[in-house]
């Protein structure tokens, strides 16, 4: 009975506050929705404070966990170890053919007296929590606002690019992955020098989008960034074309999305921000330079003969 | 001893909120940055259903909202409104738990995912009316799925494991009030 009384009292006020507690949540998520740059900057401040606190366990956990994996895939060693052999070994007959080229390359870039750009300079991070959901792809790295990481620098693994920064913290910062199904690449195809977009879709190897001409494009040619834009440096290795099951081109990207462990940060340069838009629509009038007097002595006689 | 003293439901609490923890902690591992195939269960949705269903006064509300709110901002979801879905669910089975208690398990199963569909719906409408990019559906279908078929296992696990157990018939906690 005491138990009754008791609940009389507390069930509505416990109601209340919950209600109230669903309220502040759901007030969160409209926040969010209308204005997202202060939230995502609170989401980076908590994601900064919460992920490196339990950085000393993240390592030797994901370590022991690939042991594990690596100890598995034993028995397949042997057998991987032939094909690789045999691989090698057309691999030479190519690498032959690489040094070739790269003298080749060096003495025609020096011939044409290129200095290749010397502010495409990088900064090293290593990869500390995946996105956690199966519907975002983006990785977490270890270097951010205080190692002078901006947002919008694309970032690379060894070999290839695998997405672009978005979102810095102090000591971290997000990478969006190409495969996320908010990533947008501008690209060329080489060697047809068609323009497209890599359009993540959240499989492993994502769409070319926006392509003119498809015809022209076969798979197994070179994707490379286009650098339109202006937000990404041009030239950086994507992958390569690949026809898949849907009949839709996709790119097989070349960086290696099994294992992201250390990316680089490449420093792009800022592009040029347009701050004045009237200046371009409409020219100002007293920048017309005024109508030299040879001109308008040749203008004259003309209009004076259509005239008459 | 029928009796559960004070202190053990505050341990029972923090082996929730520690559970929590870790499960958040265990899908933020990048061990795989390959987009997955078979997209995991929801186990953080399923250890708050298990323990609302079973042992409400293991999981409150507040451990739920705040470790919820959390996983929000961690796993790059729209802040708040997962969160708030689950506590809206957990309540609705913190309230009904004395009618769960006298179900079969496959009852409170069925009863259980119930609950889980219709978040997983209200989610989706309401991330269309704010306009925004949704998730693939096949994924989505497929991670529901996961997750209503491993309920029973997290039962178990709860069960054997955690000592979530159903209260039994006149138990009582440390003040004599009946559970």
């Amino acid at each position: 009975m005491a138990r009754d009384k008791q609940e009389d009292y507390v069930t509505p006020l416990r109601r209340f506050l919950v209600g109230l507690l669903v309220l502040c949540l759901f007030g969160i998520f409209l926040v969010w929705r209308i204005d997202s740059p202060r939230v995502e900057r609170f989401r980076a401040a908590v994601v900064d404070r919460v992920v490196p606190s339990f950085d000393w366990a993240l390592a030797p956990v994901t370590g022991v966990v690939n042991l594990v994996q690596d100890f598995q895939s034993y028995q397949q060693l042997a057998e991987q170890n032939d094909d690789l052999r045999r691989e090698l070994q057309r691999m030479k007959a190519w690498k032959e053919a690489a040094l070739q080229l790269e003298q080749e390359n060096a003495k025609l870039l020096d011939l044409n007296n290129v200095r290749l750009n010397p502010q495409l300079t990088y900064v090293t991070g290593q990869v500390l929590t995946d996105s956690g959901s199966p519907f975002r792809q983006s990785v977490l790295l270890n270097v951010g606002k205080r190692d002078g990481i901006v947002d919008g620098w694309p970032t690379m693994d060894g070999v290839g690019l695998v997405g672009r920064i978005a979102g810095v913290g102090n000591e971290t910062s997000r990478v969006l992955l190409l495969t996320d199904t908010s990533s947008r690449i501008p690209i060329t195809i080489q060697p047809s020098g068609q323009q497209a977009i890599l359009a993540g879709d959240n499989t492993l190897n994502p769409p070319i989008d926006f392509l003119e001409n498809p015809a022209v494009v076969r798979p197994g040619d070179q994707v490379v960034t286009s650098g339109d834009g202006g937000v990404f440096p041009a030239d950086l290795q994507v992958g390569q074309v690949a026809l898949g099951n849907d009949q839709r081109l996709r790119v097989r990207l070349s960086a290696d999305y099994e294992r992201l462990q250390f990316l680089r940060v490449l420093r792009a340069q800022l592009h040029e921000d347009i701050t004045d838009p009237g200046g371009l629509l409409a020219p100002t009038i007293p920048l017309l330079p005024p109508l030299p007097p040879e001109t308008a002595e040749i203008e004259g006689p003309t209009i004076e003969a259509t005239d008459g | 001893m029928a009796e559960i003293p004070a202190v053990q439901v505050m341990t029972k609490r923090a082996v929730f909120a520690a559970l929590a923890g870790i499960i958040i902690f265990l899908y933020l591992l990048p061990l795989d940055t390959r987009p997955d195939t078979w997209p995991v269960p929801d186990f953080m949705l399923l250890i708050a259903v298990v323990w609302t269903a079973r042992r409400p006064e293991f999981a409150p509300v507040a451990v739920i909202a705040a470790v919820f709110l959390l996983a929000d901002l961690l796993f790059q979801r729209p802040p708040g409104l997962w969160a708030g879905l689950v506590v809206i669910l957990t309540e609705m089975l913190r309230r009904r738990s004395k009618q769960i208690r006298n179900m079969p398990l496959l009852l409170e199963w069925v009863f259980v995912s119930v609950g889980i569909v219709a978040i997983a719906v209200a989610y989706r409408v309401i991330i269309a009316i704010v306009m925004m990019p949704q998730a693939p559906l096949g994924p989505t279908l497929i991670q529901l799925i996961m997750t209503i078929l491993v309920y029973p296992v997290i039962v178990g696990m709860a069960h054997l494991l955690f000592g979530v157990t159903r209260p039994a018939p006149g138990q009582t906690d440390s003040l004599g009030h009946r559970l």
